[in-house]
């Protein structure tokens, strides 16, 4: 899912550190530095890093530049080994009855705890080398003239892959445009403590009892109390 | 502060805006402006999720259907809850865009904007379409970071009590006098 599909899940960040010429002018030199590398020929079962936007396969920035407009563009990569449950447990279970046999060939009947971990690891490796790395891609865009950044995912994992990664790759720490950081950034610095020290207003009509009749209890508004008085907001209704 | 002390802040933050926004659409029969006077258009639409509380003692409801009336999540309204997560309808100039915005982070999901054409004609700019998508996507950011700007100068103004009071009357009369 990116930023050019139809649909897409979004989360935005800003730099609250100024970014330095050197790393804006070097930007497709760091992208490489942390690009991303194929597991599909080694047993490694996770991979990720930075890859051409236009192109998943290209780590190498051959087919376009990370610049589009006044945008920076890239992508992260992930590639992961899974292996699934049932496919595991199937495995682990034709392996321990073939231990078991080879104990009482050899006139042993239990298997330790600890062998037993060991036979669960040895049968994981075997299926992930079996198993294909599966990739995602989640599009990066970096809109360095708004001073912000956008990641086309909303994924919890992901983001923090991803923030770690940014920073290493460009040394600068990214915040997410949460309430309280974008209410900063709208009102400026002075607003911090109002911001911060932030209490919910209550949203229920504060009811009242005014009166108990034969079991019957008359609830009565706050807003009864103003009448027709009018709440200020139709005068100034956009 | 502590992390969980600044979510704690986000998530009421968050809360009481989207809340506030569902409040001002219905008033405003949708119809919004920035600060630079350009209409536009907001309303909640088809789905919404409201929560009260935390921990073990949290609650959730979530309401969906074809219009904005959303019955359910107005009785929760009036339980105590607020807006945790809406699907916002957008619109300016008859382009629409749907999206799905988290009150505690204001993360977004399925993000649509109008349609973009991505056959590129000849001699058309091949970043095009990617920047006309750039362009969509932020706008419809403008008309929400907008939205957030007006409400939290009005949620640290000397009017908020008067809004505070015009909410509480909404909440009590869009659920109805049996509740």
């Amino acid at each position: 899912m990116g930023f050019l599909s139809a649909s897409t899940g979004l989360t935005r960040y800003r730099l609250p550190d100024e970014v330095g010429d050197e790393v804006l002018s070097n930007v497709q030199l760091r992208l490489k530095r942390f690009a991303f590398v194929d597991i599909d020929q080694s047993m490694e079962e996770r991979s990720f890093g930075w890859v051409c936007f236009d192109d998943l396969l290209d780590a190498e920035w051959a087919t376009a530049g990370p610049e589009k407009g006044p945008y920076l563009v890239f992508s992260l990569r992930l590639d992961t080994r899974r292996v699934p449950p049932a496919v595991f447990k199937k495995h682990f279970m034709i392996a321990l009855r073939e231990r078991v046999a080879q104990l009482a060939a050899d006139g042993k009947k239990f298997l330790s705890k600890d062998q037993k971990t060991e036979l669960r690891d040895q049968v994981r490796q075997r299926l992930l080398m079996r198993s294909l790395p599966i990739p995602a891609v989640f599009d990066v865009v970096w809109s360095v003239r708004d001073n912000r950044v956008y990641l086309a995912t909303t994924n919890t994992k992901v983001r923090a892959l991803f923030e770690e990664l940014f920073a290493k790759t460009f040394e600068v720490e990214l915040e997410a445009l949460t309430p309280v950081v974008l209410g900063l950034e709208l009102l400026g610095e002075a607003a911090e403590g109002r911001l911060t020290g932030f209490e919910g207003s209550m949203f229920v009509p504060i009811r009242k009892v005014v009166g108990e009749t034969l079991g019957q209890t008359v609830m009565r508004s706050e807003s009864d109390d103003i009448g027709e008085k009018s709440d200020g907001y139709e005068k100034d209704a956009s | 502060m502590s992390l969980e002390t600044v979510k704690a802040k986000d998530l009421a933050l968050g809360q009481e805006f989207l809340t506030w926004i569902w409040f001002r659409s219905e008033r405003s029969n949708g119809q919004w402006r920035t600060t630079d006077g350009i209409p536009f258009g907001l309303t909640f639409e088809g789905r919404v999720m409201v929560q009260s509380g935390e921990g073990e003692y949290l609650e959730t409801a979530v309401s969906s259907g074809p219009g904005a009336e959303l019955h359910e999540a107005k009785s929760g309204l009036l339980r105590g809850k607020k807006v945790h997560q809406a699907k916002l309808r957008m619109e300016e100039d008859g382009h629409g865009w749907h999206v799905t915005v988290k009150a505690e982070d204001f993360s977004t999901a399925g993000f649509k904007t109008p349609k973009v054409d991505f056959r590129l004609e000849e001699g058309q700019d091949p970043d095009g379409p990617f920047l006309e998508k750039m362009y969509l996507l932020e706008r419809a950011l403008f008309f929400f970071d907008q939205m957030f700007f007006n409400f939290l100068k009005l949620r640290f103004s000397s009017e908020w009590n008067d809004e505070l009071n015009a909410v509480r009357r909404w909440v009590d009369a869009t659920t109805g006098p049996t509740l």
